[in-house]
C-alpha cells in the first residue's frame, strides 16, 4: 500500500529540527560503539581507543571467522557454520512458538469473555516483569520433575531452550496480538460469517491478513530473541550458538580481539536487518488504518 | 420468493440486559419492511437475530416454512449491511465484492461479470481498484449493498446504511434504494432510526421502542393512526401535539374539554367512549391537520390560544401556541400574518384526531380492539 506515512501537519519546521537534533544527540554513544566494532573487525588493531593509526585495514578477521579459528595462531578450530546453524534453529524454534502460541491465545484474550480474562492479563503482565535469568533455575526442575532423567534433557535440548525462551517472550507477544485484534471491529468478521465463509476461512482471509504487521512485529522479537539468548542455551543446550560462542571466546586467554569483533559484527546482522525491516512495518501499520 | 417470519423471539443477552421481547414481525415476498426505533430501542438485535448473528434466547425465526432459528449465517442466504458497512479494509473494492462469490467457488471469469455489473448499478465502476479508505463515505455505503446484492440474497437486510452520509445525499440515495428494491424484488429489512426515511421508502412500518415492536402497518395506517402516543410522537416532523382532555355528555352528545373550552368528541369515537366509559383522555392531533383562524366564532371545533412564537420554514410557517399552559404546534400557510401573543383559534380536524388512554398511553381503538 502505497498511502505513506500520514500525520497531522501542524509541527512547525523548528520543532522538527529540535526533535532531530536532540535524538542524534542522544543516539551518538550507541553508534559511535556499533561503528568502532565493525571497524576494528576489519582491522589488525582494535580502534576502541579512538587513535586513528590503530585502524590497519585487513580482511584477516573475517576470513579466520569463518574458517572457524579462535586465534591468530593455533587455538580451537571449531565449524562456525555448525553453531550459525544451532542458532537458527534455535532463533526459528522460538520465533515460530511465540508468534503460534502469542497469536491464538491474543485472539482468545481479545474476543472471548471468558471469566477471569482480566486477572489472566494481569497475571501476563507480571509474567513478563520477571527477568528470565531468575527463572532458569525453576525451569530446569520443572523438567525434571516431568521427566525420567536428566539424560533426556539432554538428549531433546533444543526443543527444551526453546521451550524455555519462547515462554518468556509469549506474555509480551500475546498483549501485542491482542492489540491488534482489538482493532478490527466484530461487523467485520460477521460480514465474512454472513457472506458465506466458515470460521476457519473467516481467521484465514480476513483475520489474518488484518494483523499481518502484527505476527511480522511477533515473528521478529521471537527470532531475535532466540538469536540473542546466552543463559538458557548455556543451560540447557549440549551445542554452541553464536551467542554462546562469542562469550566464551571473549574471556579465553588466547583470545584475540579484532577476530571477536568480526564474530560480534556478524551475530549483530539479523538485528540490524531485522530493524531497517520494522522501520518499514511500523509505517505500513499507521499507513493501513481502518477507515468509518 | 421468500417470507421472513418472526414468531415470540425474544433475545436476553449473557450480561442479562434485554435486546428484544417477544417479536412477532411477518415480511412478506418482495415487501420493503422499515424497522423504526430510537438509539438503542432493539432494531440491530433484531436484525443480527434474522442474519443468525445472534440466537434467540426462545421463539422461532422462519423463512418460508423453513425453521432457520438455529441455522448458522452462511447457510442462510442473506445480505447484510452492517451500520458501519464492515468492508475488508485490507481487499480492494473488486475483491471486497467478490468475496462472497470467491466463497461459493464460482468461476472467475463469471465472478468478474456478476461483480461488474453489480457495479454498474450501484454506479461505483470506477471506484474497484481503490482501497475502501479511499472512498468517501457514500461510496463505502454502495460498496457495502453492492457486496450484499452481488450473491443475489433471498432477504436482504440493511441496518441505518445511510445514516454517516450528510442530508442531502441521504435523501437522494433514498430512491434510488427504493427503485432498486422494487426493481429485484428482493424480500428486504430496512432498519432506521429516521422516520421520513422509514416514510419515504417502507411498504410497512414495524415501530419498536425498548425492545417491543409496538405497531405494524403501512406508512399511512402508523402516520395517521398511531397506535400509542410513543409512535405519534415518534413520526412526523412536527411530530403529534398532545394535550390533556375530559369527556363531557350533554343533551346526549359527547364532547371534550381542552384547556377549559368544548369541542365536539369525534363521531367515529363516540362508541368507543360510550362503551369503555372513558372520562379523561389524551388528545393527539397533527400540526398539518390544525387549522388557524384569527378569531373563533362558536362552533364547538376550535379552541382559542395565544401565538407562542412563529417559526418561518421556508415553504410554510410552524405558529407554536399556547393552549391553557401548554404548547402545541400547527402548520400554516405564508400568507397568514401572525404576531407573539396575538390571541388566535386552533382548529384540529375532527376526523383526524386520535385519542389515547392517559394511563397506558394506548390509543382507544387499540384498547377497544384488545378487548374483543
Ligand atoms: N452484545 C450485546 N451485549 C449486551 N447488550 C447488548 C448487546 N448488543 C446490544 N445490547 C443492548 O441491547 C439493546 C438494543 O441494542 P441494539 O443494538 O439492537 O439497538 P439499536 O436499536 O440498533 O440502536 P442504534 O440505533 O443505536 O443502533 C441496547 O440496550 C444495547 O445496549
Ligand atoms: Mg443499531
Amino acid at each position: 500500500m502505497s498511502a505513506g506515512l500520514r500525520d497531522i501537519e501542524l509541527r512547525s519546521r523548528k520543532t522538527e529540527i529540535l526533535i532531530v537534533v536532540t535524538v542524534l544527540v542522544f543516539s551518538i554513544p550507541l553508534i559511535l560503539g556499533y561503528s568502532l566494532l565493525i571497524l576494528s573487525s576489519f582491522s589488525k588493531e582494535m580502534v576502541t581507543n579512538l587513535n586513528p593509526r590503530d585502524f590497519i585495514p585487513t580482511l584477516r578477521n573475517w576470513i579466520l571467522f569463518f574458517e572457524g579459528r579462535t586465534a591468530v595462531f593455533g587455538g580451537i578450530r571449531v565449524n562456525i557454520w555448525h553453531i550459525v546453524l544451532n542458532t537458527l534453529i534455535v532463533a526459528l524454534g522460538v520465533s515460530f512458538l511465540v508468534t503460534l502460541v502469542g497469536s491464538m491465545t491474543g485472539y482468545a484474550v481479545s474476543r472471548l469473555r471468558f471469566s477471569g480474562r482480566k486477572k489472566f492479563m494481569a497475571l501476563l503482565m507480571l509474567l513478563h516483569a520477571f527477568p528470565g535469568s531468575v527463572m532458569v533455575v525453576g525451569i530446569y526442575f520443572l523438567y525434571l520433575m516431568f521427566l525420567p532423567s536428566y539424560q533426556m534433557v539432554r538428549l531433546y535440548s533444543f526443543f527444551f531452550v526453546i521451550v524455555a525462551r519462547a515462554s518468556l517472550e509469549i506474555p509480551m507477544a500475546t498483549w501485542l496480538m491482542k492489540g491488534f485484534f482489538d482493532m478490527i471491529p466484530w461487523e467485520v468478521e460477521w460480514a465474512a460469517l454472513v457472506d458465506g465463509a466458515s470460521r476457519l476461512r473467516v481467521w484465514r482471509k480476513i483475520i489474518l491478513p488484518m494483523v499481518k504487521p502484527g505476527v511480522a512485529a511477533v515473528m521478529l522479537f521471537g527470532f531475535l530473541a532466540g538469536w540473542m539468548d546466552i543463559i538458557y542455551v548455556r543451560t540447557f543446550l549440549v551445542d554452541q550458538t553464536l551467542a554462546t560462542w562469542i562469550e566464551s571466546n571473549i574471556n579465553a586467554e588466547y583470545s584475540y580481539l579484532p577476530l571477536v569483533a568480526a564474530a560480534g559484527t556478524f551475530y549483530l546482522l539479523p538485528t540490524i536487518i531485522f530493524f531497517l525491516l520494522a522501520q518499514r512495518l511500523i509505517f505500513t501499520i499507521s499507513a493501513t488504518g481502518v477507515k468509518g | 420468493m421468500v417470507v421472513v417470519r418472526l414468531m415470540n423471539v425474544t433475545k436476553v443477552f449473557r450480561t442479562g440486559v434485554v435486546g428484544v421481547k417477544d417479536i412477532n414481525l411477518t415480511v412478506n415476498h418482495k415487501e420493503f419492511m422499515a424497522l423504526l426505533g430510537p438509539s438503542g430501542s432493539g432494531k440491530s438485535t433484531t436484525l443480527y437475530l434474522i442474519a443468525g448473528i445472534y440466537r434467540p434466547s426462545s421463539g422461532k425465526i422462519f423463512f418460508d416454512d423453513r425453521d432457520v432459528t438455529n441455522l448458522p449465517p452462511k447457510d442462510r442466504n442473506i445480505g447484510l449491511v452492517f451500520q458501519n458497512w464492515a468492508l475488508y479494509p485490507h481487499m480492494r473494492v473488486y475483491d471486497n465484492i467478490a468475496f462472497p462469490l470467491r466463497i461459493k467457488k464460482l468461476p472467475e471469469n463469471e465472478i468478474r461479470k456478476k461483480v461488474l455489473e453489480t457495479a454498474k448499478m450501484l454506479r461505483i465502476e470506477k471506484l474497484l481498484n481503490r482501497y475502501p479508505w479511499q472512498l468517501s463515505g457514500g461510496q463505502q455505503q454502495r460498496v457495502a449493498i453492492a457486496r450484499a446484492l452481488v450473491k443475489e440474497p433471498d432477504v436482504l437486510l440493511l441496518d441505518e446504511p445511510l445514516s454517516n452520509l450528510d442530508a442531502q445525499l441521504r435523501i437522494s440515495v433514498r430512491a434510488e434504494l427504493k427503485r432498486l428494491q422494487k426493481k429485484l424484488g428482493i424480500t428486504t429489512i430496512y432498519v432506521t432510526h429516521d422516520q421520513a426515511e422509514a416514510l419515504a421508502m417502507a411498504d410497512r412500518i414495524a415501530v419498536i421502542n425498548n425492545g417491543r415492536i409496538i405497531q405494524i402497518g403501512t406508512p399511512e395506517q402508523v402516520y395517521t393512526k398511531p397506535a400509542t402516543v410513543f409512535v405519534g410522537g415518534f413520526l412526523g416532523n412536527p411530530p403529534m401535539n398532545f394535550i390533556e382532555g375530559e369527556i363531557v355528555e350533554e343533551k346526549g352528545k359527547l364532547y371534550i374539554v381542552i384547556a377549559g373550552q368544548k369541542i365536539f368528541a369525534p363521531a367515529h369515537y363516540e362508541p368507543i367512549i360510550r362503551r369503555g366509559g372513558w372520562r379523561k383522555v389524551v388528545v393527539g392531533f397533527r400540526p398539518e391537520d390544525t387549522m388557524i383562524l384569527p378569531e373563533c366564532r362558536d362552533r364547538n371545533e376550535c379552541v382559542k390560544g395565544r401565538v407562542y412564537a412563529v417559526e418561518p420554514m421556508g415553504r410554510e410557517y410552524i405558529v407554536v401556541a399556547d393552549l391553557g399552559g401548554e404548547l402545541v404546534k400547527a402548520i400554516v400557510p405564508r400568507t397568514l400574518v401572525l404576531t407573539d401573543d396575538q390571541e388566535i383559534c386552533l382548529c384540529p380536524s375532527l376526523e383526524k384526531i386520535v385519542l389515547f388512554d392517559p394511563k397506558t398511553e394506548k390509543s382507544l381503538e387499540v384498547l377497544a380492539a384488545e378487548k374483543e
